[in-house]
């Protein structure tokens, strides 16, 4: 057995090994690596940013632990977008019931890491409302296009001041009559609740979305053709995000030229408070680590297969 | 309970849980097995109380039986015609009922009539933008200049939307009334892949012309690319679920024990 056929053997146990160790190492290197952002995820940023402060936005976030690789840190750039622009919103899942518990977890590390750094932290009640979960996506959406306040009606909600109120008589949603008076819904999904939410809300709310890279190619048509307004899609899209916070659009900060152009749009701001770089900047060098790994050995798996099919038509000649 | 115990045993039980779940990468074994049981029974038990406390209770039992008067919110009366839902929801089970499975029938069909009834108007709420964004015009109306003008200009060391209002106004103008080349190009980039790709999928005549032949041929290309980029996608989507589980294991666990020690 020469060695290339020792290569096209090699128990894929000990490849599961390799890329545990690679992995784990690139953990410890975060790299803030300089990229162009996709277009999609611009004009995702570029939309939350225009939103005026204290405009109420609705976050339907349906993914759970089995896609927090990307999700969660969509989620938590969302949650840092938003209160950096003092924007008031409303979670709420209407794909998966452990869903909303994911959500909260995540609100109370970032209002954590606001508090540790002297920022003001957002109180339910007040800045934010957890609805929990709505079962069955289709009727959840078509209700709130048609009458919102029905579809939401007997929920309540702790207050600051204690115990609970009506959602609709707090300062989130006292304004809100119909789903056109939120300035924008963000969908958080690993899923194609996304899809659901376009078929039936598009028309009555800017949409926008942070996606899987599975979910990503599905969603790009309705990109395309306007009916959503901006995607962050997978790993790269939480690191264009974290990118785009840090340095804005078309902002040239004392430096030769600006860090993010783009000809579509005049300049959008970088966020005015709290961490920028944090998951996205985490995992996005790793992944690089890993899909070197994986060309590595596309690479070595053909070489093998051909050097081991040349030394088989060699023998039997 | 310390709460730092607690967050210990929390975290050490999530990674005990995430190495038990990836030992079936090794082979699968009763370690594996306890774990995904677990985990099912979790979600399981977890979807159960969130049904109730947030969707039945909420959105059925207040509406038939009210809420009584609290400090800081007043009574709602309760309308029992709502209780006519609960037979109706109670049918949905008679499916496993040799003898009575016909009424789940009924539930079912209710749902089926609704989900069906919107159908139209989801279609067109789904398609319609996307056809009418899918016509897109492919000859240039001017050379001067080849690519489309900007509306943005750098003053005071920041990119910005043209500050002189006429001159604005002439660009958008321009715009308005002009397809640049460049513009031109990547239309027509567009609509090639996109009748190649549907031209793929004409199945309702052999297809002889050598160039209908062609275009189909372009059209399996174009569709290999996309799959390729999905794949791609999906690729590093997977490797974001390993780093992230990873991260779970070398930032977070080791991260709550050490603070401890």
């Amino acid at each position: 057995m020469t060695f290339w056929d020792k290569m096209q053997k090699v128990d894929r146990r000990i490849l599961y090994v390799i890329l545990v160790v690679f992995v784990c190492t690139g953990l410890f290197i975060p790299v803030k690596i300089p990229v162009e952002p996709d277009p999609s995820s611009k004009d995702f940023y570029a939309t939350v940013m225009a939103i005026p402060e204290g405009s109420t936005v609705l976050v339907q976030t349906d993914w759970t632990n089995s896609t927090r690789g990307e999700s969660m840190g969509h989620f938590e750039n969302l949650m840092r977008l938003l209160m950096s622009k003092k924007l008031k919103f409303v979670f709420y899942s209407a794909a998966d019931p452990v869903a909303p518990q994911v959500a909260r977890t995540v609100i109370t590390r970032i209002n954590a890491e606001r508090k540790a750094d002297g920022l003001y932290v957002y109180q339910i009640g007040k800045d934010y409302l957890d609805l929990g979960y709505f079962a069955n996506a289709e009727a959840t959406n078509t209700n709130m296009g048609t009458d919102l306040r029905q579809a939401w009606a007997n929920r309540t909600s702790k207050v600051p001041e204690g115990g609970e109120i009506d959602i609709f008589k707090t300062d989130v949603l006292k304004d809100i009559r119909k789903i056109g008076d939120c300035k924008m819904m963000v969908v958080v999904t690993a899923s194609a609740s996304i899809d659901i939410a376009i078929q039936r809300l598009a028309n009555k709310v800017p949409i926008t979305a942070m996606v899987t890279g599975v979910t990503g190619p599905g969603v790009l048509p309705f990109y395309q053709s306007g009916q959503v307004k901006g995607i962050a899609i997978g790993l790269k899209g939480v690191y264009d995000t974290e990118y785009l916070m840090a340095n804005g659009i078309n902002i040239k900060d004392g430096e030769a030229k600006p860090k993010v152009t783009w000809a579509k749009n005049s300049s959008v701001d970088k966020v005015a408070e709290g961490k920028t770089f944090a998951r996205g900047n985490q995992y996005y060098g790793t992944l690089h680590v890993a899909l070197v790994l994986l060309i590595l050995a596309v690479i070595l798996g053909n070489v093998g297969m051909f050097m081991s099919r040349r030394a088989a038509r060699k023998g039997g000649e | 309970m310390n709460p730092q115990t607690f967050a210990i045993i929390k975290i050490s039980a999530g990674v005990l849980a995430t190495i038990g779940l990836y030992s079936v990468l090794y082979k699968e074994t009763k370690f594996y097995r306890f774990w995904e049981h677990l985990f099912l029974g979790l979600a399981a038990g977890y979807g159960v109380v969130a049904a109730w406390k947030d969707t039945l209770y909420t959105d059925w039992w207040v509406y038939t039986f009210g809420t009584a008067a609290t400090p800081t919110a007043p009574a709602t009366p309760g309308h029992w015609i709502w209780a006519a839902l609960l037979p109706i929801g109670i049918m949905g089970y008679m499916v496993f009922s040799k003898k009575h499975n016909w009424m789940s029938k009924i539930p079912i069909g209710i749902i089926l009539g609704l989900w069906s009834g919107q159908q139209v108007q989801i279609w067109w709420q789904t398609w319609g933008p996307q056809v009418y964004s899918s016509m897109q015009p492919i000859i240039p109306t001017t050379f001067s200049p080849m690519a489309r003008p900007s509306t943005l200009e750098v003053a005071n060391g920041q990119v910005q939307t043209i500050a002189d209002s006429a001159q604005l106004a002439n660009v958008q103008q321009q715009l308005a009334n002009n397809l640049y080349p460049t513009q031109a190009l990547t239309n027509l980039i567009f609509v090639v892949t996109f009748i190649s790709a549907f031209s793929y999928f004409i199945f309702s005549f052999e297809l002889k012309n050598k160039l209908m032949l062609g275009v189909n041929k372009l059209g399996r290309w174009m569709l290999m690319v996309g799959f390729g980029a999905i794949f791609g996608s999906t690729v590093m989507a997977r490797f974001a679920l390993v780093i992230d589980r990873m991260s779970f294991i070398v930032n977070e666990w080791v991260q709550t024990l050490t603070q401890r020690v």
